[in-house]
């Protein structure tokens, strides 16, 4: 186990001082006239590639017309990185180069510049390594917001008994974007509690029809509980309507997976387990008989589970996490369940959430109630070897907090990112994977109240983290951590 | 709170020789050095606080017509932390006990409204800060300094109610409106926004001059939350009181359930006291179930606020048996002084599963409770404090068995 350096980085940006810069140059002994088109005063992160290539027109001295086929070189003068190296000159007199930002924070510059000119120079402010605020979105304190859950640049945020609000984060039907999301509809289910979603994207049907919800019941944390699945018609994403709900006896639903291409939703169920439920063609009323079967991987007693997290890889390993039993390999063939490997893995503490990946699997521990007189909350690393076995190599222990409560990794796989709650050292947490099997801190932003729930999503080219703040003021938390994920 | 600034106004009004007024006050404290190894973290702790620093005062008018009752509580400054007490919670405290408001008691009462009218019976409209008509009487007024577990079993306190009552000789009945949020703070007010989202009632028979029957039903919105976005919860309440000469006894049952039945907790309480001259032996017997919820990482005796998820931790059912022994040291020109002592056996048990376990959070299942306190007053008799206008008999307006304390 490694300690870890706690470190609050200053989320302020770097300087944002801009150096001053020359938009044209003519030089003694060139004919041309090299000035700025485009591409200058822009910011982005650390080895980031600029959004905008930077361009030059190069114009003759004798005409002032736009020069054609001429070279210009660029150089990066002032924070490492790379441009390209020569561009020659379109019709128009225009040249245009692509700009990597070198690692230094701050002001970095790049000159064009024609042979026997004297250059022009274009200013990029490099953003450091830090997650940067983008933007809060106030959600009625009912309680609050417990998770989100983000697709095709729509976020559709759980606010419990206020139901399921779905914003607009760059999507485009509202306009609305990570800076500003915009609400584009909204539901109440069934019972309230509104805990998580899923938009399954169809790819039989190449529908997008149906939002999975799952409702938090009350229950007795490590041996009762209740809630149901429902499912949200958003067909039209303005006036979404409960179509139909999933019942089982005397267990509750939490989070979901689903295998969309053989259309079949797997839930963990608490101490009823994992569960496998068959979605298939037109959803409408109690669709409780749709259950295909189900499994308490520890048995009973022993099971609470958590999540369930198909294998990336497709090898028909279902992996289930459950705060009584820890991790465990499933296998499914069209929704069949049989336990394959792992279980009463994590003795020493309560299991929360994870997230499983080609090679690695990240776990972490629920330290409301403590199972044994450890302090602090646990991110174990696991490793899968040919068969999908999990065998722990490493573990991260954030001491001061109550739980590691969401665990996810970016879709690149290289950034991990996990939610705390419920003592000093709440917010989001940043590792880089550069080795999966040992993360390294990257960056933290505090959140005092705490973050519940977090998930990624990449908008427009940039990957943004979003969280669900803790009462008393609950808020949807959006990040972006573009210059984390490198 | 209009009917309290019309009988203010009709108090101040009124020339004042008509008005027969009167008026008493009176004062308690108990420093007291507490120890307790049921605690979390499972070792030994004590701790001395001055806890019940309390400035009462009753006054009449109108031919008492017209009651006022007023407890100031000084908690918030002597004990902000709460009170050592295995196993008791409530308003966010776990294992201490919460700190009252400064303004504990802050009620007016009209008393006989409708005069001859209505023959035999006597109708009375109480309003103001004070508690809903439900339970029993605020154990601070009871013989044990500890606390006892059903606090919010037995008492819904410290709310803006607005109380009519009904007496019809040994009978009376009283249907109270309140708001549902509990205090969070010792400065803290009732939310007004949510005044009348909750309401009680009460029945006491009186069949002998000594002993009380009494039963409760309360409906209490979101109390754990300041918004009505909590858990709702239903009580009832029963009890049986005698409090004649020497001799005081209390045995009551309370039940409480949340979230439509799905949690229900139950308590079971006896008490007696018996005055031997100066001398005051008390016990207490109580079985009481606790919710288990998650606590702050920084404290272990408080809660999580805002209630996330309402989900539990589990159950717990705790025994506690107390034995105290009290000497009237002084008792003179209004100064009373009585040392006592206090001990607690205490066993604690796991009910229906869950995650909490007390073997892990308190290092034990069983243990003790020892307190050695100084009881402190001056001026009046403690009155029946939560019961208002008609609802009690004349001769139960005080506590008789306690008339010797202060």
């Amino acid at each position: 186990m490694r300690g870890m350096m706690h470190v609050v980085l200053l989320r302020s940006t770097a300087a944002l001082v801009l150096a001053a810069c020359s938009n044209s140059s003519t030089g003694t002994s060139s004919p041309y006239t090299v000035t700025v088109k485009s591409g200058d005063a822009q910011t982005d992160s650390v080895k980031r590639t600029l959004p905008q290539s930077v361009s030059v027109t190069v114009t003759d001295k004798s005409n002032g017309y736009p020069a054609p086929g001429i070279t210009v070189n660029w150089n990066v003068t002032a924070g490492g990185g790379s441009v390209t190296a020569t561009s020659a000159t379109d019709a128009g007199g225009v040249a245009s180069a692509t700009w990597t930002l070198g690692p230094v924070v701050g002001t970095q510059h790049v000159q064009a510049s024609v042979s026997g000119g004297t250059p022009v120079t274009f200013t990029a402010t490099a953003l450091g390594p830090v997650p940067v605020f983008v933007a809060s979105v106030p959600i009625p304190p009912n309680y609050g917001i417990h998770s989100t859950y983000v697709r095709d640049g729509l976020a559709f945020v759980c606010a419990w008994n206020t139901g399921v609000l779905i914003y607009d984060v760059g999507n485009g039907i509202k306009g609305g974007s990570p800076a500003n999301p915009t609400l584009v509809g909204s539901v109440a289910t069934t019972g309230g509690r509104v805990h998580n979603a899923w938009w399954f994207h169809n790819p039989v049907t190449s529908e997008n029809r149906y939002l999975f919800v799952g409702q938090e019941g009350l229950g007795t944390i490590g041996t009762s509980s209740s809630g149901d699945i429902h499912v949200v018609d958003v067909s039209n994403l303005a006036a979404p309507v409960e179509v139909a709900s999933f019942h089982m006896d005397s267990a509750g639903t939490h989070n979901f997976w689903m295998d969309e291409p053989n259309q079949i939703l797997y839930a963990a169920y608490y101490n009823g387990g994992v569960v496998a439920i068959d979605v298939s063609g037109t959803l409408s009323g109690d669709i409780s008989s749709r259950l295909i079967t189900k499994v308490k991987p520890g048995g009973a007693g022993n099971t609470y589970t958590w999540g369930v997290q198909l294998h990336p890889g497709g090898n028909d390993s279902l992996y289930a996490i459950d705060m009584l039993s820890g991790l465990w390999q499933l296998h499914t063939a069209g929704g069949t369940l049989s336990v394959t490997s792992g279980g009463n893995n994590v003795p020493n503490r309560y299991s929360s959430d994870f997230w499983v990946t080609t090679g690695y699997i990240y776990t972490g521990s629920w330290d409301w109630a403590r199972r044994t007189n450890l302090a602090g909350s646990l991110l174990k690393v696991w490793q899968l070897d040919g068969a999908g076995h999990p065998s722990p190599v490493d573990s991260i222990l954030t001491d001061s907090v109550s739980a590691v409560s969401d665990v996810k990794v970016s879709v690149d796989g290289k950034l991990l990112l996990f939610s705390t709650e419920g003592g000093s050292y709440s917010g989001f947490w940043f590792y880089s994977l550069a080795d999966p099997a040992h993360p390294t801190y990257t960056g933290y932003y505090a959140v005092s109240t705490g973050i519940h729930t977090v998930t990624f999503a990449t908008i427009n080219g940039r990957l943004y983290a979003f969280g669900a703040k803790d009462p008393a003021s609950p808020a949807l938390i959006i990040l972006d951590v573009t210059g984390l994920d490198q | 709170m209009t009917f309290l600034r019309v009988a203010v106004t009709l108090l101040l009004a009124a020339p004042l020789a008509a008005q027969n007024p009167w008026g008493t006050w009176g004062a308690q404290a108990i420093p007291s050095l507490t120890q307790a190894n049921v605690v979390p973290g499972g070792v030994a702790l004590a701790e001395l606080r001055v806890v019940q620093p309390v400035l009462m005062g009753q006054a009449g008018a109108f031919d008492n017509h017209l009651l006022g009752q007023a407890v100031l509580d000084g908690e918030g400054w002597t004990m902000p932390n709460g009170e050592l007490t295995p196993g008791i919670w409530g308003e966010a405290f776990v294992d201490r006990r919460h700190p009252h408001t400064y303004f504990h008691e802050l009620m007016l009462s009209g008393i006989d409204l409708l005069g001859s009218l209505d023959r035999a019976a006597n109708v009375s409209i109480s309003t103001g800060k004070g508690f809903a008509p439900f339970g029993s009487d605020d154990p601070m007024v009871r013989p044990v300094q500890r606390f006892p577990m059903n606090h919010h079993y037995s008492q819904i306190l410290e709310r803006a109610v607005l109380i009519l009552g009904v007496r019809a000789g040994p009978v009376a009945a009283e249907a109270g409106l309140f708001n549902g949020d509990e205090p969070v703070s010792p400065s803290s007010w009732p939310n007004m926004d949510r005044f009348g989202d909750s309401w009680s009632g009460r029945l006491r028979v009186t069949p002998l001059p000594a002993l009380e029957l009494e039963g409760s039903y309360a409906h209490v919105r979101s109390p754990e939350n300041r918004e009505p976005i909590g858990l709702d919860q239903v009580k009832y309440h029963a009890s049986a009181r005698w409090d004649h000469g020497p001799v005081y006894g209390l045995a009551e049952w309370a039940r409480t359930s949340e979230g439509g039945g799905v949690y229900v907790f139950n308590s079971i309480l006896a008490e007696g006291a018996w005055h031997l001259g100066r001398h005051l032996p008390y016990a207490r017997y109580e079985q009481t179930e606790r919710p288990e919820e998650p606590r702050t990482f920084d404290d272990p005796y408080r809660l999580q606020r805002p209630v996330l998820e309402d989900n539990l931790l589990g159950e717990t059912r705790w025994t506690i048996i107390t034995g105290g022994y009290s000497f009237g040291l002084l008792q003179r020109a209004g100064f009373v002084v009585r040392p006592l002592f206090e001990a607690s056996w205490i066993r604690v048990q796991r009910v229906d599963g869950g995650l909490f376990d007390p073997a892990i959070w308190y290092g034990r299942e069983e243990g003790y409770q020892v307190s050695i306190g100084l009881r402190l007053g001056y001026g009046m008799t403690m009155p029946r404090m939560g019961t208002y206008g008609v609802a009690p008999s004349d001769a139960g307006r005080t506590m008789s068995g306690m008339s010797r304390m202060p």
